[in-house]
């Protein structure tokens, strides 16, 4: 393990998002960071949750004195001062904006201004929790991350946000490498599901800007097979809830094509109520637990480039 | 990039063109976990009538894909289709529900855009529907069953590998060795899923069957 990852060396940012609040992107983020850490690797946890965060708590640390506010509003220079050491060997934390209001919205210089300072870090990983949600602040965490990872539940309600949020990602992705305003007015529209044009898919988007503009055509099809975004389902408590990933990425595949990879997934247990009761983090207090080895398993996915596969039903 | 309606059956199986028939029907049995129509993984993202044409055309592929002589026809329009990249549309043929049922082949679907206009009319497509039976046969025998699968050329590897079942047991059933078969419950199991896999009614044959197992199995008593 400890080879593999010598080979990796660069730094890679990883962004865990979902569209939906309360699916547990904080505990997976901050429980990620911990594994990670045990793999002797540096690793930095920023709550990008601008809104509500709470990465801190899912890590056991008290309301802290330095947060992401203070380095967007200027307060500090350097994002390296409001970094906080937590009890963990190899990781640290910024933690998220408390006090502004304002904060949750930062405006497109303070944005660029972060991601600046993340770049220039010390650290072999940075995970970025994100906050609910599909603003645009959040889509563009997830895009500049080297690897985004969506966290379902096996409900509805996330499911749907969950395809809102890849949705929305990609056709800001699109926005950003298309040059003319015909076809970003374009993409504006089809974002609306009810447009008047009879774009309903994505595939229905490009084969209409194939239209109007094929080289643009030809560059979003090939940026839509470069957009890999990763899956994991939380709270499984059955076999068909594990299926579940494997529908969705099949689903994506057709409806968007688009390639979701199904890194794992995290089965239910009371034992993680519990570390959130204790604020304790789940991989310190239950390490054995069976959730604390299915994260180990989607960090070791992530790692070797590796996903689930569908005969692991069988 | 394709879209859904666009994929060939391989494609939308989601396996390579060399996949075995276990890899197929595995695939079968997967993607139609996938979609059925309140699978939640689709939710908000496929209409009931989309999800419905989409189970329809995955009947379609695996009914085509699973039978070796079907799936060879297929394989050469796929083949031809390739080499000749603008298939000739034809008017669409209505011919849904019309069958032959003993006619030997049972599916390959009339997939208008992959046949040129030289080609034979394509075989009656397969419908989830059970067949009726052919007017000649009364009643499900175990040489009926041999009869009607062979009538399709379909190996009892074949259909082995569909009902899960081992071929001894599918030669047992064909036969009619009662006594080596299983006890009555798990041979009505078997039955059904031999009914699936050649498309009849499991119920009708089943019924059939179990008549003639209780009838050598159990003789009426002598008074």
């Amino acid at each position: 393990m400890i080879e593999l990852q010598d080979a990796l060396r660069k730094k890679e940012i990883w962004a865990i998002g979902g569209g939906k609040g309360g699916i547990g992107k904080s505990l997976i983020t901050g429980n990620i960071g911990i594994t990670l850490a045990r793999l002797k690797k540096r690793v930095l946890l920023v709550d990008a949750d601008l809104g509500g965060a709470n990465l801190h708590t899912t890590l056991g640390i008290g309301v802290p004195e330095m947060t992401l506010s203070d380095f967007l509003n200027r307060r500090v220079e350097t994002i390296q001062e409001v970094i906080i050491k937590t009890s963990i060997p190899n990781l640290s934390l910024v933690s998220g904006a408390q006090d502004f209001l304002d904060a949750a919205n930062p405006n497109f210089a303070q944005k660029a201004r972060l991601l600046r300072h993340l770049e220039t870090l010390d650290a072999d990983y940075i995970l970025l929790d994100l906050g609910a949600g599909t603003s645009f602040n959040i889509l563009d965490f997830f895009l500049f991350a080297d690897h985004g990872i969506l966290v379902v539940l096996p409900e509805p309600t996330a499911i749907e946000n969950a395809y809102r949020f890849i949705k929305s990602a990609f056709y800001r992705r699109f926005k950003r490498i298309v040059t003319g305003q015909n076809i970003k007015d374009l993409i504006d529209a089809a974002m609306d599901q009810k447009n008047s044009m009879g774009i309903r898919t994505p595939y229905d988007l490009i084969e209409r800007i194939k239209q109007l503009d094929p080289e643009s055509g030809d560059a979003l099809e090939i940026e839509m097979m470069k957009f890999r975004p990763k899956l994991v389902v939380n709270q499984v408590r059955t076999k068909n809830d594990i299926q579940i990933g494997f529908s969705m990425k099949s689903a994506c595949q057709k409806y968007f094509g688009i390639n979701l990879e199904y890194l794992g997934y995290v089965e239910y247990d009371d034992c993680v109520w519990q570390s959130i009761r204790s604020k304790r983090p789940l991989t310190v207090e239950y390490p054995y637990s069976r959730p604390a080895r299915c994260i180990e398993r989607i960090v070791h996915n992530v790692l070797r480039k590796e996903q689930l596969a569908a005969s692991m039903l069988y | 990039m394709k879209k859904i309606e666009d994929l060939n059956y391989y494609e939308l199986l989601e396996i390579s063109t060399d996949a075995s028939s276990q890899d197929i029907h595995r695939a079968y049995e997967r993607i139609r976990k996938t979609y059925e129509p309140n699978s939640i993984a689709l939710y908000s993202l496929f209409s009931a009538d989309e999800t419905a044409s989409i189970n329809q055309r995955i009947e379609d592929a695996y009914r085509t894909l699973v039978y070796e002589e079907p799936r060879k026809r297929y394989d050469a329009l796929l083949r031809q289709n390739l080499m000749t990249p603008a298939p000739v549309a034809l008017p669409p043929v209505e011919k849904r529900y019309q069958m032959q049922p003993v006619q030997p082949s049972l599916s390959l679907e009339a997939d208008n855009r992959y046949l040129k206009s030289t080609e034979p009319p394509p075989a009656p497509p397969v419908t989830t529907t059970p067949q009726p039976l052919p007017p000649t046969i009364t009643e499900f025998t175990g040489s009926v069953l041999k009869m009607l699968r062979e009538q399709r050329n379909i190996t009892t590897r074949a259909i082995a590998d569909m009902t899960k079942l081992s071929t001894r047991y599918v030669d047992f059933i064909e036969a009619e060795n009662f006594g080596k078969l299983p006890a009555r419950p798990y041979l009505r199991g078997f039955l059904v899923l031999y009914a699936k896999a050649l498309g009849y009614e499991p119920e009708r044959l089943a019924n059939d069957y179990m008549k003639r197992y209780d009838a050598a199995m159990n003789p009426p008593k002598q008074k």
